[in-house]
């Protein structure tokens, strides 16, 4: 069985799948023969001078093209409906980040189990290029589902992880959610999808997905590493 | 100011111009103006996309880009898309095909255009540096109210100007749709130009003040210190979405379904038949313009608000799917039997009708709310509404140009350049909008000047920018067809097309007084789709 990469973007490559095959279909049963009557019906002086005026409307033909696209649409928003709820659904034993957008970087709390702060990393705002100081990656771990509760301190932001196809905007005075798993380690994009500014398009951030212990080992380093700094 | 009708437009002096009432002219002025922002708006989509083309910034800086987009957005949408055809075509054919004199109130129509023309004052004074607004078409707050996002004021003003327009052109055009038909003219043999323009501005009616009302509280907010939007003190930034996208999202139907008018009256005329299921189609206009008002959510799915409402409003966006699909399909059977004619604003249409088939079905995505928690403010939106808003229509307008250029000049558009103009733009536009749509599959995000060089990004934007190039000529072609056609095009007979509809049954150009002192007789049989023999030309 192939490995999935991430959720819920395994839902979302499908969803997109099948759209991709009914709007080929569509589009085939619809361009194709307008292209043939293009080519068959053309003007010919002396021969085909003027269209048929018989064939102003037909209510069967014009049902049919009424009642079958319904139902089509209907179905595609069931099953999107469907996947939908998989989307907005957080799996049980999920770890909880919390990220809030600034104008224009990311400030992310990790918690502990009875919801307080126990590390926080900021990714500061780099106008000139891409790259991220490692002490600014976003930390998490693999094949564990991450719930993100987002909220912002100045204007709208959205948080976008793209390896797992979903964003969700981050409004002040709101709190809203999205949730994610990814299974490989590595390094991944996120960026800021809602407009907010000068520095829109350098709104992003790393995700670095580390294995389960590793990731464990990292928060409990860097844990002590914050208090030292609180100190001082 | 009835001397000012007395004169034809080519021989009216500046002082006519600007104190004229008539229609034809007030048309014109409208076209015209707006054409030219939409040269303007073009260059500006011309920059944008070459600072896309490759990663990092090597045009323009992002604020700067910033300040074009917004006004690309801003200008694209209510210049071209809103007034250019609607206050051009609109006022020049209404009275035209329904056999009046003028509209209703020619002197109120006098006020929306200059009303208009305030509006495109104060989006020039834009241009001035240190007066540049940065917030994009949308004007999100609480963004708008930050002093990153430049000078909000001119945008509240441009679009309170543009919205006293837009409610007397509808007041205008709708009454004198009800009151001044010819004797004979009916609702069931009224061009579909017609019936979309009607349905656009009781959408216009409808809308517009709730835009209105968004912008202002927008403008006390950031100006007198309230806190209609401002989450510390009790406001609530997404109150400003719901305003704003109740008329906005209605809006690009008040854009497009004219456009479906001139499709509808273009291809009949040159498959010489009437138009397949006419009854269809005035109902799906009129239901495109009803559901058009209960869909607006799907522009907030991802903006926190309740999942139910998210899925509900799924529901009722793919719902639009239905009346569209069943223009389209009307178009194409109507296609069936014909005697097909592939002038230029034929394949203009056919194009046209090709960019929307693909726009719908992009569309379907965007509805579908588990696609779009993906693809939501990604590049793949704005390809597809490049390919609705963008290309659908402006190859819709460009075809009904070259149409109605007989009636409205005198002159022929130059048919060499017409066919050149159209392949450049709908080889250039495919390539460009659609390699866009790959992209945000990818993951791009829009109203990104800068982006990490991820390969496959970098590709499909310099593809993309190749599109665009040809696309850019072609609209270049297209516009010195105009100026060729307007200065040396061939003298146009009265109905070079040989169409029944209303408008084509008097002199080319149209004279000053359209039909003379009377209404002009319109047969018991009458119908703008009987086509008998075949065309002049
Ligand atoms: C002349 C050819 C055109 C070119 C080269 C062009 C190019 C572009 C580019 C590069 C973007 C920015 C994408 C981004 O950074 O997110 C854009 C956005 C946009 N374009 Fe165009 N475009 C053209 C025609 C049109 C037309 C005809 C319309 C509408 C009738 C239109 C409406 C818009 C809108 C509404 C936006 C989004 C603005 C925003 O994000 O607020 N464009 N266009
Ligand atoms: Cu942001
Ligand atoms: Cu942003």
């Amino acid at each position: 069985m192939e490995e999935v990469l991430a959720y819920p973007a395994k839902w979302w490559n499908e969803a997109v799948l099948v759209w991709l095959v009914v709007a080929v279909v569509i589009y085939a049963v619809t361009a194709l023969p307008g292209i043939y009557f293009i080519v068959k019906y053309r003007f010919k002086p002396g021969e085909r001078e003027i269209g048929d005026q018989e064939k102003h409307g037909h209510w069967g033909l014009e049902a049919l093209w009424t009642i079958v696209p319904t139902i089509v649409v209907l179905v595609l928003a069931t099953y999107s409906f469907a996947v939908f709820k998989k989307q907005r659904t957080v799996p049980e034993g999920a770890m909880t980040i919390k990220v809030t957008g600034f104008m224009w970087g990311w400030q992310v709390e990790y918690l502990d189990d009875k919801g307080n702060t126990v590390k926080t990393v900021v990714t500061a705002y780099n106008p000139t290029s891409y790259e991220v100081p490692e002490e600014q990656k976003i930390v998490v771990p693999a094949g564990k589902p991450i719930k993100v509760l987002l909220t912002s301190m100045d204007v709208i932001h959205a948080f976008y992880v793209m390896p797992a196809k979903i964003v969700e905007d981050a409004v002040p005075g709101r709190i809203t959610y999205l949730w994610f798993q990814i299974n490989k380690p590595g390094e991944y994009w996120v960026f800021c999808r809602e407009f907010c500014g000068t520095g829109h398009s350098h709104m992003f951030a790393k995700l670095k997905v580390v294995p389960p212990e590793q990731f464990a080992l990292w928060l409990k380093g860097e844990t002590e590493l914050a208090k030292r700094s609180n100190d001082i | 100011m009835r001397e000012a009708v007395a004169v034809p437009w080519f021989s009216a002096g500046l002082k006519e111009w600007i104190f004229t009432t008539d229609h034809k002219k007030i048309g014109i002025m409208y076209f015209v103006t707006g054409l030219v922002f939409f040269t303007v708006a073009g260059l500006f989509g011309m920059i944008l996309r070459f600072e896309q083309t490759s990663p990092g910034f090597q045009v323009v800086s992002p604020s700067f880009y910033n300040y074009l987009l917004t006004g690309h957005g801003a200008v694209m949408l209510l210049w071209w898309a809103i007034a250019a055809h609607i206050g051009g075509f609109g006022n020049f054919l209404l009275p035209l095909m329904i056999g009046a004199r003028d509209v209703a109130f020619p002197r109120l129509n006098a006020l929306s255009y200059w009303a208009f023309f305030g509006a495109s004052v104060i989006v020039l004074l834009t241009l001035i540096p240190g007066n540049h607004i940065k917030m994009m078409w949308t004007g999100y707050p609480p963004y708008a109210a930050h002093a990153d996002a430049g000078v909000t004021a001119y945008y509240v003003f441009a679009i309170h100007l543009l919205g006293v327009s837009s409610i007397a052109t509808a007041v205008n055009f709708i009454t004198t749709y009800l009151r001044m038909r010819a004797p004979g003219i009916g609702f069931w043999n009224t061009n579909l130009y017609i019936h979309s323009l009607i349905a656009a501005n009781v959408i216009q009616l409808i809308g517009v003040p709730s835009l209105a009302g968004a912008v202002t509280m927008l403008f006390l907010d950031r100006y007198l210190g309230t806190n209609f939007f401002n989450p510390a003190l009790g406001g609530d930034p997404l109150l400003y979405q719901n305003v704003f996208w109740f008329y906005s999202h209605p809006a690009v139907y008040v854009m497009i379904i004219p456009i479906f008018g001139f499709f509808s009256e273009i291809l009949a005329t040159f498959s010489r038949k009437p138009i397949f299921g006419y009854k269809s189609m005035v109902f799906a206009i009129w239901g495109i313009a009803v559901i058009s008002f209960i869909v607006w959510i799907h522009h907030m799915f991802t903006s926190g608000v309740p999942d139910w409402a998210r899925v509900l409003i799924s529901y009722t966006t793919v719902l639009v799917a239905v009346p569209t699909g069943i223009k389209i399909f009307n178009w194409i059977a109507t296609l069936h039997g014909g005697a097909i004619i592939l002038r230029s604003p034929m394949l203009y249409t056919l194009g046209g009708i090709f960019m929307f088939l693909i726009g719908g079905l992009t569309g379907i995505p965007n509805a579908m709310v588990a696609i779009d928690l993906g693809v939501h403010d990604s590049l793949f939106v704005v390809g597809h509404f490049h390919y609705v808003l963008g290309m659908a229509l402006t190859m819709g307008i460009f075809g009904a140009v070259i149409y109605w250029f007989p009636k409205i000049t005198g002159r022929m558009y130059p048919e060499n350049l017409g066919k050149i103009s159209f392949w450049l733009v709908f080889i250039g536009a495919n390539i460009f909008y659609f390699t866009q749509m790959v992209a945000g599959f990818l993951g791009m995000p829009r109203r990104y000047p800068d982006y990490p060089p991820i390969p496959e990004w970098v590709t499909l934007n310099q593809i993309s920018t190749i599109g665009a190039l040809i696309l850019g000529v072609g609209v270049l072609v297209f516009l010195v067809g105009m100026i060729k056609g307007l200065t040396s095009g061939e003298k146009a007979p009265a109905n070079p097309w040989n169409s029944p509809s209303l408008e084509w049954q008097i002199d080319s150009p149209a004279p000053v007084n359209n039909f003379g002192e009377k209404p002009p007789r319109v047969e018991p049989d009458y119908h703008p789709y009987k086509y008998g023999a075949p065309p002049a030309f």
